[in-house]
């Protein structure tokens, strides 16, 4: 379990759930908030639990703070909770592979960082796709096919920007 | 066994109660909310087929006992009776019939002289960009239909025009269109066959 794999559980919500701007912010906002509780709470029991009692611990943690998120979701927001469907409970996966690609020592700066990249990618991608559905009235956007081609797209132009200030060999890592 | 396996035991069992009960707690605290969030959804979508002006009460308080419901293409699954003024104004249909991709299930609202007032699909499994172009923001083949009635349309005209009938078709969705006519005819014959009883509040056979 390392980061190619974070990287793959993440694309399910980055193309699934960024269909216009206010499902990409709700589900960028819901991740942050969901990964950044069971972070918090892994904290102080990483120092006293080790291997399966941890991985327990986490995956209880995760359950517990998707459960009570689709709950609040269906009462406050039904209209949204419906078209997000099952993407927030998939935040739960995410919750466990941060856990455990980012290691065991505490890293708030790369958790951190990682955490805003993805969740910038949501919301350009919710933009992009927005944008280009309803005022280009491009189909493909819409759909996941056209999603995932815009994902490509964003990630190359994001590359290319970086070539200028990164050295060349960190292109295309997270 | 040491103290340290002991710890660990405790710890994990007290997080256990802790997101269990934590849990059972949440639920309770938002079952009403999402009881009444999923009315108010319910109300809203099933309402939106009839005009506003037609109604005063609520007409999902009001569902109708509908009798023989089996219609020649289509079947009702349930009706509602709205009021304006305490007077019967229109009720409305939920009809299923059979679309291209799946069961399609539509809302028809009918007035009390058996004019079409609204129909809307509820749910529908049709392919996407051809039938599916049903429910695509912005498209108004559906409307086509209101104010239409069997007093003014004959029953034989009820039928696309590649049928002989005198409805044009959604391009490339003739299965989905054809189903779509059938449903609303049949609703129409259906409400017009059992017009006293329905006004009334039921359709008792």
């Amino acid at each position: 379990m390392n980061r190619p794999w974070l990287a793959a559980v993440s694309l399910a919500p980055l193309l699934g759930a960024t269909q216009t701007l206010l499902q990409a912010s709700a589900i960028a906002l819901c991740s942050l908030l969901v990964i950044g509780l069971h972070r918090l709470c892994m904290t102080p029991l990483r120092k006293v639990l080790d291997g399966s009692a941890k991985l327990f611990a986490s995956v209880l943690l995760a359950a517990l703070l998707v459960t009570c998120l689709e709950l609040g979701l269906r009462a406050w927001a039904l209209p949204l909770s419906l078209a997000l469907a099952p993407y927030p409970a998939l935040i739960a996966v995410q919750c466990l592979l941060f856990e455990f690609a980012l290691g065991n020592n505490a890293r708030w700066r790369t958790a951190a960082m990682t955490l805003a990249g993805f969740a910038s990618l949501c919301i350009a991608m919710g933009l992009t796709r927005q944008l280009l559905g309803e005022f280009a009235n491009l189909r493909l956007a819409s759909l996941l096919p056209g999603a995932l081609m815009l994902l490509g797209l964003l990630l190359a132009l994001y590359n290319r920007v970086r070539q200028r200030r990164a050295p060349s060999r960190r292109q295309g890592k997270l | 066994m040491n103290t340290s396996s002991i710890r660990t035991a405790l710890l994990l069992l007290t997080l256990i109660v802790l997101a269990v009960g934590g849990t059972v707690l949440w639920q309770q605290f938002t079952a009403p909310r999402i009881t009444e969030a999923e009315q108010q959804l319910k109300a809203q979508r099933w309402l939106s087929v009839l005009p506003e002006q037609h109604y005063d009460n609520q007409p999902l308080q009001h569902p109708l006992r509908l009798g023989a419901a089996t219609l020649d293409h289509s079947r009702l699954l349930a009706g509602y009776l709205a009021t304006l003024k305490g007077q019967p104004r229109a009720v409305v249909l939920h009809s299923q019939t059979q679309g291209y991709g799946g069961p399609l299930d539509l809302l028809i609202a009918i007035d009390e002289g058996g004019r079409l007032i609204g129909v809307k699909v509820l749910q529908q499994q049709e392919t996407p960009g051809l039938g599916g172009k049903l429910v695509e923001p912005g498209n108004t083949w559906l409307q086509g239909f209101v104010g239409s009635s069997r007093q003014s349309i004959a029953d034989t005209a009820w039928a696309l025009k590649r049928d002989s009938g005198q409805f044009d078709q959604l391009a490339g969705a003739t299965v989905t269109s054809r189903a779509v006519i059938q449903a609303t005819h049949d609703a129409l014959r259906y409400f017009d066959e059992h017009r006293q009883q329905l006004l009334a509040g039921g359709a008792d056979e």
